[in-house]
């Protein structure tokens, strides 16, 4: 049975598409079957990462405009990957962004529904994972993403605010709608001393790990260091397909084979 | 007023006098939030509708089961909800088989969410089916 996860954050700027983007392309390189959806309709970012236009988009989906299979792009062939790798995205048009903030409470049940519907959908195609990248906060989209999640991954930097906000929403959400949840800790930053590549030592990571679980009371599934060359990088590079030996890919890796297990 | 205050001046010192009052004070404003809110609760079962006016089975109105609602309602019903929500319509028993509770529990939350019009209930020979408001 696939596996639903959704990666989502308190506040914005966190890592989260970064993140979403790399994780559905380890995966897809081992030889699971990942769809990755753009949940994000506030601010698409997909559509300049695949650098794809389509006719239909998770919006039409969700408006029941079309159905899922006229939303999805294989690109299985485009990056050669062992499983199938779809995505699904998000409309980046104003009037759609504008036309999403407007929705209704009714719009936003009958949404929930669709996207758990998605569950059973993807069963009878052998999806292994489906990822939903969110907007940060407690928006209706992000919160229909967790609702319909069987894992929530809660993108978080160590930055005070962050780490309050996160707790938080550990209690306020994850915990009501009773979701196996797990915090990846992204940007953390390297001592002065340490070149910007350089790994997390194995030392630095089980102190941080000690650290962070008592502060969120949830399980850590990664920490992935601040690199500098990653933010200075086009968003249209995914560092698991064209660079899978940098420290980030390999972080990448790493979070995902604790997904795996999670 | 004047029949306590004679009982009062009789019985009690005026330091005990000032207590009870404080005490019937407080319980006057206990009370009256409790009414505010069955009041509250009245309008929301009860929707407000022209004079005369009949409602079919099937025109019930009903709140929508979005995520912010499900936030606000109890853990136990919320769990009962989200499995509605995934289910669309279903038996108990089923909803007891994606809660894995006992169906008479399931039963019971779901016949308080169709009284808080959150979902409704049909009944289809011998089976009863709960959905949301289609």
């Amino acid at each position: 049975m696939g596996k639903v996860v959704t990666i989502h954050s308190s506040r914005g700027g966190t890592g989260k598409s970064l993140i979403s983007v790399n994780t559905a392309a380890v995966l897809a390189n081992k030889g699971k079957n990942v769809c990755l959806l753009d949940l994000d309709f506030r601010a698409p970012t997909m559509y300049v990462v695949f650098k794809l236009s389509t006719e239909y988009w998770l919006n039409n989906f969700l408006n029941r405009d079309c159905e899922i299979e006229n939303v999805l792009y294989d690109l299985t062939q485009r990056y050669n990957t062992k499983g199938k790798f779809f995505v699904g995205l998000a409309d980046p048009s104003m009037l759609a962004i504008r036309e999403m903030s407007m929705k209704d409470r009714k719009w936003e049940m009958k949404a929930l529904q669709r996207l758990l519907s998605l569950r059973k959908l993807f069963e009878e195609r052998k999806i292994d994972y489906i990822i939903f990248d969110t907007s940060p906060g407690i928006q209706y989209a992000s919160v229909n993403a967790v609702v319909s999640s069987d894992t929530v991954v809660v993108v978080t930097t160590m930055d005070a605010l962050d780490i309050q906000g996160t707790r938080s929403m550990i209690e306020d959400l994850y915990e009501a709608f009773g979701k196996k949840t797990g915090i990846l800790l992204n940007k953390v930053l390297l001592p002065y001393s340490l070149p910007s590549l350089s790994p997390l030592t194995e030392a630095d990571r089980e102190s941080l790990s000690k650290q962070l679980k008592e502060t969120f009371g949830i399980p850590i599934f990664g920490m992935i260091p601040c690199y500098c060359d990653v933010l200075r990088t086009s968003r249209t590079v995914i560092l698991a397909f064209q660079n899978p030996e940098h420290p980030f890919a390999k972080d990448v890796e790493k979070f995902a084979e604790v997904l795996e297990e999670a | 007023m004047f029949t306590i205050h004679c009982l009062v001046t009789e019985t009690l010192s005026r330091k005990d006098v000032s207590k009870t009052l404080l005490k019937v004070s407080r319980d006057l404003e206990a009370l009256t939030s409790k009414v505010d809110l069955i009041l509250a609760s009245q309008k929301r079962v009860v929707p407000a509708r022209a004079i005369g006016e009949k409602i079919t089975k099937n025109q019930i109105p009903c709140e929508a089961l979005d995520v912010m609602t499900l936030l606000s309602l109890p853990d136990h019903l919320r769990k009962t909800a989200v499995a509605i929500c995934a289910l669309r319509s279903a038996t108990a028993a089923d909803v007891a088989g994606e809660t894995g509770r006992a169906r008479a529990v399931e039963s019971n939350y779901l016949n308080q969410l169709v009284t808080m019009k959150y979902i409704q209930r049909e009944r289809k020979g011998k089976k009863v089916y709960f959905y949301v408001s289609k």
